[in-house]
């Protein structure tokens, strides 16, 4: 599935209007934790998490995923989403919580990283 | 306490406690080479029930009144006990928990089972449900009246002191940088602002804000403290600390700011919800800071509505 | 759902709490941050996470959370498994990652709070 069926779906809010949506998520990926999706997430996964801290954009970029989804209707500042647009990292924004988000995804089809 | 939690506390006892506690030690044994009707004076003296049949301190079979019964109705009082026991029956250790003794009383229906040492299979004891219920209430009861009595005499307080002013401090010493212990005293706290007898939502809104307030010191200080006054009308929630001080509080107040190094945002906390937290959860929030010299927030939660 | 069709479901082994998995739970909160927890977490909720310190059963004590299910195989010391024990919590362990977790409970029915406004948190009840 391209990443921005997922916006239309689940009515995310594109917070970095310049990056490139037209993308396939092979998978989803849930945490807060930076040092866990650096260990565990996989190229090309939508990563749900409510970290707004600019590390998730170094994060994201180097294990390649799709996407940062962030809940709970956090923001991240706004050199933190320009950086992102600068690594042509999509963040999305919604007021859901992960477990909810997650949920959807998996509703959608998206799958998790199973073994 | 409710229906519903005196439930769960039984059920966590017979976890807790070990079939030692519930038996009883005092057992009137057998010996294999005994004839039957040995049992008929046990049984008008003692008022016996059944009995283990041991040998050489070993539990090597069970007597019951149902088996003498059976002897005495077929004539067989000369025949030895060893004869019409039940063999080598099933026994319980001293030191398993309870809750496996009742499992057995269901599994097998007997009606007692004798209790031996683990190391040395040396008979110690005898079981039935009814010393399983005993011994259950006795201890419910205790701890029952326990709680109860901290309670009482918690929520009283104020009514019991007579002053003109009764202001109950509570306080913490929170240790820099010692993240083991961290949430320890806000737990601490939330236990003891329940048995003063303050309502739930109230409590939880201050252990949530003192939670936060003592992990900023435990994060950021090198230690501090953490105060909480409980008055008949409000409750004061403050944290004071001797360094390094917030140089910017308007910043630090926003929902997402923070200096939290990495390691703590990998601990789960760090992420600039803190002060938002503490704001959140109480009525009035104030926070003094000098660079250098140190931090005091204060926090105040009113008990019957914002006076 | 009750914690027992919840440790069915996400294929979690129970670490304590056995005799509380009738007990019901309605929402699920998946989280790696303790503040997140504290300002949202609701008492008839099942906390998620990848977290398995002492704090995560401080955090669910303070708010009232009664059942907690590490993902990932965590697992915590046997420190904090008696501290939860004290506590009177459930803690369970599945080797599922979080996201997978999340969408097998979703499914069956556990939901989250809806949409949040950051500015309105639940901390009043």
């Amino acid at each position: 599935m391209k990443l921005k069926e997922i916006v239309e779906k689940l009515n995310l809010e594109v917070a970095t209007p310049a990056s490139d949506l037209d993308r396939d998520v092979s998978g989803g990926y849930a945490s807060d934790l930076l040092s866990d999706v650096m260990a565990n997430s996989r190229e090309g996964n939508v990563w749900v998490t409510m970290q707004i801290h600019q590390n998730i954009i170094a994060v994201a970029s180097l294990k390649e995923l799709a996407g940062i989804v962030v809940v709970n209707g956090r923001k991240p500042e706004q050199k933190v989403l320009a950086k992102a647009e600068q690594e042509n990292i999509p963040v999305m924004l919604t007021g859901l919580q992960a477990f909810e988000i997650a949920g959807r995804l998996c509703e959608l089809g998206i799958r998790g990283n199973t073994k | 306490m409710t229906e519903d939690r005196s439930f769960t506390k039984i059920q966590e006892l017979t976890y807790e406690l070990r079939v030692r506690d519930a038996m009883v030690a005092d057992v009137i044994t057998v010996r294999p080479k005994q004839a039957i009707h040995d049992l008929r004076d046990m049984m008008r003296d003692k008022g016996f029930s059944g009995s283990p049949v041991v040998d050489k301190g070993k539990v090597v079979g069970l007597i019951s009144i149902e088996d003498f019964i059976k002897c005495l109705a077929q004539g067989e009082m000369d025949v030895l006990i060893e004869q019409k026991m039940t063999r080598d029956p099933v026994t319980l250790y001293a030191d398993e928990p309870l809750v496996h003794a009742v499992k057995k009383f269901d599994q097998y229906g007997f009606g007692r089972f004798p209790v031996i040492e683990r190391n040395g299979r040396k008979l110690v004891g005898i079981l039935t449900k009814g010393d399983i219920i005993k011994c259950l209430l006795k201890k419910l009861e205790v701890e029952y009246h326990e709680e109860e009595i901290h309670r009482y005499r918690a929520s009283h307080i104020f009514e019991d002191i007579v002053a003109d002013k009764t202001n109950l401090v509570l306080r913490y010493d929170i240790t820099g940088k010692d993240f083991d212990r961290a949430g320890q005293a806000a737990s601490e706290l939330k236990k003891a602002l329940h048995r003063l007898g303050i309502q739930p939502e109230i409590v939880r809104r201050i252990a949530i804000a003192a939670f936060e307030a003592e992990i900023n010191i435990i994060v950021f200080t090198d230690g501090g403290q953490l105060s909480i006054s409980v008055c008949s009308e409000r409750i004061t929630i403050t944290a004071s600390d001797s360094g390094p001080g917030i140089a910017d509080i308007e910043q630090a107040m926003q929902p997402s700011f923070s200096t939290a190094p990495d390691w703590i945002r990998e601990m789960g906390f760090g992420a600039g919800m803190g002060l938002c937290n503490i704001k959140n959860c109480t009525d009035e929030m104030n926070l003094v800071s000098e660079v250098g010299k140190g931090t005091t927030l204060e926090a105040v939660v009113y008990l019957n509505g914002k006076s | 759902m009750t914690l027992e069709e919840i440790s069915r479901t996400i294929e979690a082994e129970v670490i304590t709490g056995q005799d509380s998995l009738k007990t019901e739970v309605r929402i699920g909160c998946a989280s790696d941050l303790m503040s997140d927890v504290l300002a949202f977490a609701k008492p008839d909720a099942i906390l998620l996470t990848g977290l398995a310190n002492r704090q995560v059963v401080y955090t669910a004590d303070v708010a009232d959370i009664h059942a907690i299910c590490f993902i990932r195989g965590k697992r915590p010391d046997e420190e904090t498994i008696k501290l939860a024990e004290q506590k009177g919590q459930v803690l369970m362990t599945t080797r599922l990652p979080m996201f997978v977790s999340c969408g097998r409970l979703f499914k069956n029915g556990l939901t989250g709070l809806g949409y949040l406004d950051i500015s309105k948190r639940n901390d009043r009840g």
